[in-house]
C-alpha cells in the first residue's frame, strides 16, 4: 500500500545543513495499524509529512498504492491528497469560520464530483457518527477540543480515503478524550479497513498497532 | 468559485475592525480618484469654456487692414481686405492649435436693427469656431442648421423666432452672453453657407457684395496656440510662412494661464495615480501581513486537497470584495462632497459668471465604475503577490509556520 525509498529530508538552518530524515526504507500494507515512535526532533513528523504529500523530499520515493506521489504535478497532488488521505494533525485543526458541518464538507467541495446535498448528507452523517449530529451548525469555538478532534476525524472520512495520517492527534488533549479519539481511530482501521499511520510519542498509544516503527535521529533503529 | 467566495467572506468578516479600517482607506483613496476624476474633468470643459470666453491668443488678418485691438479677440473686424479661406489648412503650421476663419460685413437697411442701424453680419465655420459658441447662453435644443442666426447680446429676438435679413427668413438659433465687445455685441452671427446665400444682397462701397462675402474668402482667422507654443514662436511661424498677413496679439497672459493651468491639472491626476499606487502598496503590505498570520489555514488547505489557484483565488476574491467595498463606498463619499462643492463653490462660481459645467451623467457613471474597478484591480494586485508566494510553499511548512 505504502512504499518509502531512501526518503530523506535535509533542512538549512544556521548552522548548516540538518538532515531530519537521513535515508528511510518502509513499507505498510493496506488496512494495517502503523504506529511510528520517537522523541521530539527524531524525525517522525517530517516523515510523516513526505508520505503524506505535504513536505517535498530532498531524497527518495513515496509510493501510494503503485502511485509515486512526489513525481505528481501540483495540482494531480492536491487531487491525490484530497481523495486518497485523510490527515487528523496534533492541532485543531478547523477552519473556525465554518460551522462542523462544513469544515468536514470542506474537502469534497474542494474537488467536488457530487452534488452539494450529497456531500452535506455524508458529512452530516459522519458527524453523527463521530457523536455530533447535535453539533452539525456549531462553529469551532463552540465545542470542547475532543469535539472538535472528532470533527477532524470525521472530515478525513468525507473522501472515503485508502490511509489516515494522524500526527500526534491526542496530545492535547486529557486521558479520558484521548482514549475516546483513538477509539474512533482505531474503529475507523478496522470497520473500514483504512490503512492508519499514527505518529505518537506515548507508547501506550503505539501498543495497539500492529506495527511499531521506531525513528530516532532521522533513521529506523526498531 | 460560491465557495471560495464565502470563505473569503467568512474572513472577512473575522476580523470586522481589520476589514473596516481597509475598506475606509480604499474608500478614502477611491473616494479622492472619483472626485477628483470627475471635478478635474469638469474643471477642464469648464475652462475649455472659459478661456475660449476669453478669446482668441491671437488674430491674422491681411497686411494692411485696421484692427481695434481689444483684450479679448473674440471677432474679426470688417476690412475690404480679404484672406483665402483654406490658408491655415494648407500651412500646417506646428505652433498653432486651431485656427477659426471669420467673414464679417458691416451692413445697413439690413432688417436687423432700426432702420439706419449698421449690424455686422459675421460668418463663421461650426467646425473650426472657438470664440463665438462658447458664449451662447440660450439656443434651440438642436444643432445649428442653414437659415440659422446666432445674436449677440445687444439683439433682441425670441428664441426660435423668424428674422428677416435681406428680406430673407431665419431662424433665430441662439442668443451670445454679454462680452463688451462691440461687434460680438451688435453681431448677428451664421454660417458661411448662411451668410453666403446673403452676399448677392448685400451691397458693399463699389456697388457688389463686399470682398469677404466672395467665396472661399475671408475677413481673418482667429488663432489658438498650440500646447506648449508660445506667441512669439507662433508669430514668427505665421509671419514666415504666410505672406500679406499681420499678426495681431491678444493678452498674452491668458495663453500662459491656460497653458499653465492645464499642466497644473496633468499635475494633479499625476498625484492622484499616485495616491492610488500608494494605496496598492498599502493593500500589498496588509495581505502579506494577512497572509503571514493565516498560514496555518492555508497550510490546512492546502493538505486537504486546495489547489493552488484556490489558495490564490480565496486571498485574491477577499482583497477585491473588500476594496471592492471600499471602491463603492469611496463613490457614494465623493457623490457627497461633490453635493456640498455644488452647493458653495459651483454656485458661487456661476454667480459670479463663471460657467462650470459638470461631465454628463454617463461620463460620470463611467468614472464611477472606473473607480471601482480601479480600487478592486489594486486589491487583486495588492494581494496577488503575497497569496501567490504562500500558494508556493508545501503544505508542512504553512502549518508549521514556516515560508
Amino acid at each position: 500500500m505504502l512504499s518509502c525509498r531512501g526518503l530523506r529530508k535535509d533542512y538549512v538552518t544556521e548552522r548548516g545543513e540538518v538532515a531530519a530524515v537521513a535515508g528511510i526504507d518502509l513499507d505498510v500494507a493496506a488496512g494495517r495499524y502503523t504506529a511510528i515512535i520517537g522523541r521530539s526532533g527524531s524525525g517522525k513528523s517530517s516523515l510523516m509529512a513526505m508520505i503524506g504529500g505535504l513536505s517535498r523530499p530532498s531524497q527518495g520515493q513515496v509510493t501510494v498504492d503503485g502511485t509515486d506521489i512526489w513525481g505528481l504535478c501540483e495540482n494531480d497532488l492536491a487531487a491525490f491528497r484530497n481523495r486518497r488521505i485523510g490527515f487528523v494533525f496534533q492541532f485543531a485543526s478547523l477552519l473556525p469560520t465554518l460551522r462542523l458541518v462544513d469544515n468536514v464538507a470542506l474537502p469534497a467541495m474542494l474537488h467536488r464530483d457530487r452534488a452539494r446535498s450529497a456531500i452535506y448528507s455524508r458529512a452530516a452523517s459522519l458527524l453523527a457518527q463521530m457523536g455530533l449530529g447535535d453539533h452539525l451548525d456549531a462553529y469551532p469555538s463552540e465545542v470542547s477540543a475532543g469535539e472538535q478532534r472528532r470533527a477532524v476525524i470525521a472530515r478525513a472520512l468525507i473522501n472515503e480515503p485508502a490511509l489516515i495520517l494522524a500526527d500526534e492527534p491526542t496530545s492535547d488533549l486529557d486521558e479520558q478524550t484521548e482514549i475516546e479519539i483513538m477509539d474512533e481511530l482505531l474503529a475507523v482501521n478496522r470497520e473500514r479497513g483504512t490503512t492508519l499511520i499514527l505518529v505518537t510519542h506515548n507508547l501506550a498509544l503505539a501498543g495497539q498497532a500492529e506495527r511499531i516503527v521506531h525513528i530516532a535521529h532521522g533513521v529506523i533503529v526498531a | 468559485m460560491r465557495l471560495l467566495a464565502s470563505l473569503a467572506l467568512q474572513n472577512l468578516g473575522r476580523r470586522k475592525a481589520r476589514s473596516l479600517l481597509l475598506i475606509a482607506a480604499v474608500a478614502v483613496a477611491s473616494g479622492v480618484v472619483f472626485t477628483g476624476a470627475t471635478l478635474m474633468r469638469s474643471i477642464d470643459q469648464s475652462m475649455a469654456v472659459g478661456f475660449t470666453r476669453l478669446g482668441a491668443d491671437m488674430m491674422v488678418v491681411p497686411d494692411g487692414a485696421l484692427t481695434n485691438i481689444t483684450a479679448a479677440l473674440l471677432t474679426v473686424e470688417p476690412t475690404d481686405l480679404v484672406l483665402d479661406q483654406d490658408l491655415f489648412t494648407n500651412a500646417k503650421l506646428a505652433a498653432v492649435g486651431r485656427a477659426a476663419p471669420q467673414k464679417i460685413a458691416r451692413v445697413e437697411h439690413s432688417g436687423i436693427g432700426s432702420h439706419h442701424e449698421s449690424a455686422d453680419l459675421i460668418g463663421f465655420d461650426p467646425a473650426l469656431d472657438f470664440t463665438v459658441r462658447p458664449w451662447l447662453v440660450e439656443k434651440l435644443n438642436r444643432d445649428m442648421r442653414p437659415g440659422d442666426v446666432i445674436l449677440g447680446a445687444a439683439r433682441e429676438a425670441p428664441l426660435g423666432s423668424e428674422l428677416l435679413i435681406f428680406g430673407k427668413p431665419h431662424i433665430v438659433y441662439g442668443r451670445l452672453g454679454r462680452t463688451g465687445v462691440g461687434t460680438h455685441e451688435r453681431g448677428a452671427f451664421m454660417s458661411f453657407g448662411t451668410l453666403d446665400a446673403l452676399a448677392p444682397s448685400v451691397h458693399g462701397h463699389g456697388g457688389g457684395p463686399p470682398a469677404a462675402l466672395q467665396k472661399g474668402k475671408v475677413s481673418g482667422f482667429l488663432v489658438e496656440l498650440a500646447p506648449g507654443a508660445t506667441p512669439l514662436q507662433a508669430r514668427f511661424s505665421i509671419l514666415s510662412t504666410l505672406k500679406g498677413v499681420k499678426v495681431v496679439t491678444g493678452d498674452s497672459t491668458m495663453s500662459g494661464i491656460r497653458q499653465g493651468l492645464s499642466a497644473l491639472l496633468d499635475g494633479i491626476m499625476a498625484l492622484m495615480v499616485l495616491m492610488f499606487a500608494s494605496t496598492a502598496l498599502m493593500v500589498s503590505v496588509l495581505f502579506s501581513a494577512i497572509v503571514t498570520e493565516r498560514r496555518g489555514e492555508l497550510g490546512l488547505l492546502k493538505a486537504i486537497g486546495a489547489r493552488r489557484g484556490q489558495v490564490v483565488g480565496m486571498m485574491v476574491t477577499e482583497a477585491v470584495i473588500a476594496t471592492g467595498a471600499g471602491g463603492a463606498l469611496g463613490v457614494v463619499l465623493g457623490i457627497l462632497v461633490m453635493r456640498l462643492y455644488e452647493r458653495s463653490l459651483v454656485y458661487w462660481l456661476e454667480n459670479v459668471g463663471v460657467p462650470f459645467l459638470w461631465l454628463d451623467t454617463p461620463r460620470m457613471i463611467a468614472v464611477a465604475a472606473g473607480a471601482i474597478v480601479l480600487a478592486s484591480t489594486i486589491g487583486a494586485l495588492g494581494a496577488l503577490y503575497p497569496a501567490w508566494r504562500a500558494s508556493r510553499r508545501d503544505p508542512y511548512d504553512l502549518v508549521r509556520g514556516e515560508g
